[in-house]
């Protein structure tokens, strides 16, 4: 379940890592980073705003930083700095994974 | 209701709002309204990829909630340690399920079908039932409105029309009732620059909005000078007529539209709910005339009860009004008004139908039920090992249960999602199949009320199909079923849910009878009414009317001229071999008069005297409909214009009525009697066989045809239906007809344009609905009792390998085992027919107003349901059998 989360948290918070969005915004970015592999359906999509902004990792914006160009969508999202410290702590703990996973796939590779 | 101008969310929108109820209250307070909007926005940004698309986006949104709800509510129950287990117990009971699904997606998806089936017939179903018999009309207080009418059982007429100075004294003396008043069905030739349109709507009397409790939403309806004798050119329009030809423009009052080549004011806009009784562009007054002589019956009535007044009392009420028209002029009582539920009037000829299909898709639900109760119970014997261990590891007997109903919860919602989507698209079909057989009153539309029943439905299936299996774990043995290796398991164990399993498919087989021997019946009804003799031709025959203005054609003679040059055109026409005309086309309108027969024996005073349909045709008209001559000959056009003759010629109905006993009524002579009574003697020159005029479902009545070149300059006739005969394409001699008249006349539109045989279909569409949906119906219950079938055999077969075995080991041969299994099967079968029989007959007694030609217990139907059904039975139990002959005894003696 946790990693399950965290897939979802993570490309919430690289979305939002370039710019605020609202939903709608992170939907399709995520779509757009993943090749289409991820969607975020809306109910999954808001429970994770939810627990983001309960772990001070995002926070809500009061005012829409656009033109209310599209109904509906009026709460836009920001990342806090406490999310961009989570975001990469995350990134670099996956580095250190995959670095783990190639030496030793390095050495695997020689001995066959 | 909802009014056309407010956007309108879809319907799958306004379902997964409904579902977004299954999130906690705070989040839902938070976010369920940009969670709809972003799910709105992206179902139509899927709308692009096609249809697939969308149904899959909805699909795994919707289970985007299913999935997600419990884990939410979860997170927030996580705070509070007491509800947490039991919140934790039905995300685990969920999950649970949802895993059993995907191990067997085959028999998963076939048990989501099977409901989705159910669900789906009784969605469309409803929807139909409820916009035609529970829905009220739009208007206030609809529950006191009531329908007017006259009747004249001497007549043979339930409903003869209101005659317009009887209306007066009701009107004047009745008192239990608000406001009164009359409507006529009529339609006029619309005209613009772009060029001449056909639109139907009402004549009224001035107080019909009042009745109705509706006001314009522009300008006003008539006043009660308007309403007087004289016609005065004013119209009201309705509010589809507002938007197409006046794009809505408010400043449409004042203006003028040409009617009948004359131009009207437009005094006021209806609201879109004045739409009745069904497609309705515009009102006029119906300027009725107080000092009308004679019997003209013609006007429908509706009126408006006070309130706290009864039917029975405005009855009663209406019927002491009427009596200074009985002193008056009908001293025998012969013409009475009738009144009745407004509702109920114009449903009366969709009750048997109505009923016919819910009765229908209800047991096709009952069987889908049964059929996935049978499923679901084989499955928990199957898992009769795992519940027994979760029992023995201490799980409660109802915390097992609980999860098998949660199984059951899950599979219904899926299905119920599904069914109601499918339902919504049959509701479409059916509308499809019978346009114009659906009253424009009816809003068929699977809305809040329709999803609630689909949601009712799908709680009340998993109830059903859910609880048989649920109930099995506290009875289940537990020791038993862990007993390794013991023979006993296979066999003895499990004998009362066999039973319960038999007695599943005994149910589905006895409740497909019911529906086989019904659809074979309604099938076999439609099948005689399309073959029955309408009493014409209508092969290569096309037909349409003309209506033809009073300001244009003043009076007979100029329409004869009209009509002659007409007829000799189209007969000029490549491709068109005959043309004739007729003031009433079959299936048409209905004028009907009385006649004095000269010799005809004398009627008794009480004696019932049937009215006689009066029509007026060309000498070209029997000859192009087909229409046979039994006796005498066809009167020649030029035959009526001699001063003083009246050729007539008689049906058969007629002819029997008058003459019972002179064989060739050539020759004799007939007049027209009653307050109508002209000194015109018509002649019998002819008589032809009965024409279906009032469709192939009803009876004929008398009828007579008079030339339509017996005319003067004091008689007008309002509209004729021209039919062509030709040997090309009916599109080109559509073409060329149109090209006729718009030369003869560019503002004159072709009303009904159609062929004949497309009018007899017409005519008969609304038991082709019933037919076609039945053997739908008939078909799923078939198909699902045939998978019944197999599956308690394959069980069953599965149960007895040992038994089978050891019988195969003592020297059975194949053949022998095969139809050891098979007799099973089919002892089933003849349990289900023991118990189906009865009630398919009793459910065809019901559905016998429908039956046209063929017996409720007609055998034949009967014998090839039972016979279809023993069948597919024998079929559907030949693989298992099969499956039984081919055990090895060495394996199924050796793993024992």
């Amino acid at each position: 379940m946790a990693t399950d989360m965290r897939r979802h948290w993570f490309f919430i918070l690289l979305s939002l890592a370039e710019r605020d969005r609202h939903g709608s915004g992170i939907v399709r970015d995520v779509l757009e980073l993943t090749g289409g592999e991820l969607r975020l359906w809306p109910v999954t999509l808001y429970g994770s705003l939810d627990e983001l902004r309960e772990a001070s990792w995002i926070r809500e914006l009061d005012v829409a930083p656009q033109a209310d160009e599209d109904r509906g969508h009026r709460r836009w999202f920001r990342m806090t700095p406490q999310g961009r410290r989570a975001l990469v702590a995350e990134i670099e703990r996956m580095q250190s994974l995959v670095g783990v996973a190639q030496r030793r796939l390095a050495r695997v590779g020689e001995s066959s | 209701m909802t009014t056309p101008r407010s956007p309108r969310r879809s319907f799958v929108v306004r379902l997964y709002r409904a579902l977004l109820f299954l999130l906690p209250a705070d989040m839902r307070d938070r976010d369920a309204a940009e969670i709809e909007a972003l799910f709105a926005d992206e179902l139509s940004a899927a709308r692009s990829s096609g249809l697939l698309a969308q149904l899959w986006f909805a699909i795994a949104s919707t289970l985007d909630i299913a999935r997600r709800a419990p884990y939410e509510h979860w997170r927030r129950r996580g705070r509070r340690p007491n509800e947490e287990s039991t919140m934790r117990s039905f995300v685990a009971d969920l999950r649970f399920a949802v895993r059993s699904f995907t191990r067997q997606p085959g028999p998963t998806a076939l048990i989501v079908l099977t409901l989705a089936l159910g669900v789906a017939a009784n969605t469309a179903v409803f929807a139909i039932v409820d916009g035609l018999f529970l829905r009220p009309f739009p208007f206030p207080q609809a529950e006191r409105l009531v329908y007017l009418n006259e009747r004249a059982p001497a007549w043979n007429l339930e409903f003869t029309g209101i005659n317009y100075p009887d209306f007066l004294t009701w009107r004047e003396r009745a008192r239990a009732f608000d406001a009164m008043a009359l409507w006529s069905e009529t339609s006029i030739n619309l005209a613009d620059e772009s060029g001449v349109t056909r639109a139907d709507g009402l004549a009224v009397t001035y107080d019909f909005p009042k009745v109705l409790g509706i006001r314009p939403i522009l300008g006003r309806t008539f006043t009660k000078e308007e309403d007087g004798p004289t016609p005065t050119r004013v119209v009201v329009i309705a509010y589809g007529l507002w938007q197409t030809r006046f794009a809505g423009s408010r400043d449409v009052v004042g203006q003028a539209l040409r009617i009948n080549s004359v131009p009207y004011t437009v005094i006021g806009v209806l609201p879109p709910e004045a739409d009745f009784p069904g497609k309705t562009q515009f009102w006029m007054p119906l300027n009725g005339d107080p000092n009308q002589q004679g019997q003209s019956y013609s006007f429908d009535g509706v009126a408006r009860m006070k309130a706290g007044v009864t039917i029975e009392q405005a009855r009663a009420d209406l019927v002491s009004a009427h009596a200074p028209v009985w002193a008056r002029s009908d001293t025998a009582h012969v013409v009475s008004p009738r009144l009745s539920g407004l509702r109920e009037q114009f449903v009366t000829n969709f009750r048997v139908m109505g009923k016919a299909l819910g009765a229908g898709a209800l047991l096709v639900l009952l069987i889908a039920c049964a059929n996935v109760a049978g499923a679901m119970l084989a499955r928990s014997i199957f898992r009769r090992r795992e519940i027994a261990i979760r029992m023995a590891l201490g799980a409660s007997a109802r915390r097992v249960g609980r999860q098998l109903i949660t199984e059951s919860l899950a599979l219904a919602a899926i299905a119920g999602i599904i069914g109601t989507l499918v339902g919504r698209w049959g509701i479409r079909l059916l509308v499809a199949a019978a346009p114009d057989q659906i009253p424009g009153w009816v809003q068929l539309q699977a809305d809040g009320r329709t999803l609630a029943f689909a949601a009712l439905v799908i709680v009340l299936t998993a109830i059903v199909f859910g609880l048989v299996p649920a109930l099995q774990p506290r009875r289940a043995d537990v020791a038993g079923s862990l007993a390794w290796g013991g023979g006993g398991t296979r066999t003895s164990v499990g004998l009362p849910q066999r039973r319960l399993l038999d007695a599943l498919v005994v149910i589905e087989i006895a409740l497909a009878l019911v529906l086989l021997a019904g659809s074979g019946l309604l099938v076999r009804a439609y099948g005689n009414l399309r073959n029955t003799d309408p009493g014409f031709r209508p092969d290569g025959v096309t037909t349409f009317r003309l209506a033809l203005p009073r300001a244009k054609y003043a009076n007979g003679v100029v329409q004869e001229r009209f009509y002659s040059r007409l007829v000799n055109e189209l007969k000029a026409t490549p491709g068109i071999t005959s043309a004739g005309i007729v003031t009433c086309l079959p299936f048409g309108c209905h004028w009907g008069g009385f006649v004095e027969a000269e010799g005809a024996p004398p009627r008794a005073r009480n004696e019932s005297n049937p009215v006689v349909l009066m029509r007026y045709a060309s000498s070209g008209y029997f000859g192009t409909m087909g229409i046979r001559l039994t006796r005498g000959r066809f009167f020649g056009d030029d035959e009526a214009r001699v001063r003083g003759r009246h050729p007539v010629v008689i049906n058969e109905q007629l002819a029997r009525q008058v003459w019972p006993n002179v064989a060739d009524p050539t020759g004799r002579r007939m007049k027209w009697s009653g307050d109508t009574a002209t000194s015109q003697v018509m002649t019998v020159v002819g008589v032809v066989r009965d024409v279906r005029h009032y469709g192939l479902v009803n009876p004929m009545r008398p009828g007579l045809y008079l030339s339509s070149s017996d005319v003067d300059t004091s008689n007008f006739r309002p509209s004729y239906g021209i039919a062509i005969r030709s040997a090309s394409a009916p599109a080109a001699v559509t073409a060329a007809a149109r090209a006729v008249v718009r030369r003869l006349d560019p503002e004159l539109p072709l009303i009904e344009l159609q062929s004949a045989q497309a009018a007899v279909n017409r005519s008969i569409a609304n038991r082709r609905t019933i037919a076609f949906a039945f053997a739908a119906f008939g078909a799923v219950a078939l198909s699902l009792a045939l998978g019944g079938i197999y599956a308690v055999l394959s069980y069953v077969v599965g149960r007895r390998r040992q038994e089978i075995g050891i019988r195969m080991a003592l020297g059975a041969r194949r053949g022998q085992v095969v139809r050891l299994v098979v007799r099973q099967g089919l002892r089933l079968v003849a349990l289900g027919v023991v118990i189906g029989l009865p009630l398919a007959l009793l459910a065809a007694s019901a559905l016998s107003s429908l039956l046209v030609g063929v017996g409720a217990r007609d055998p034949i139907t009967y014998i090839v349901a039972i016979g279809l059904l023993a069948g597919t039975a024998v079929i559907s139990a030949l693989i298992p059998a099969r499956r039984a002959a081919g055990v090895d005894p060495k394996t199924a003696l050796g793993d024992g």
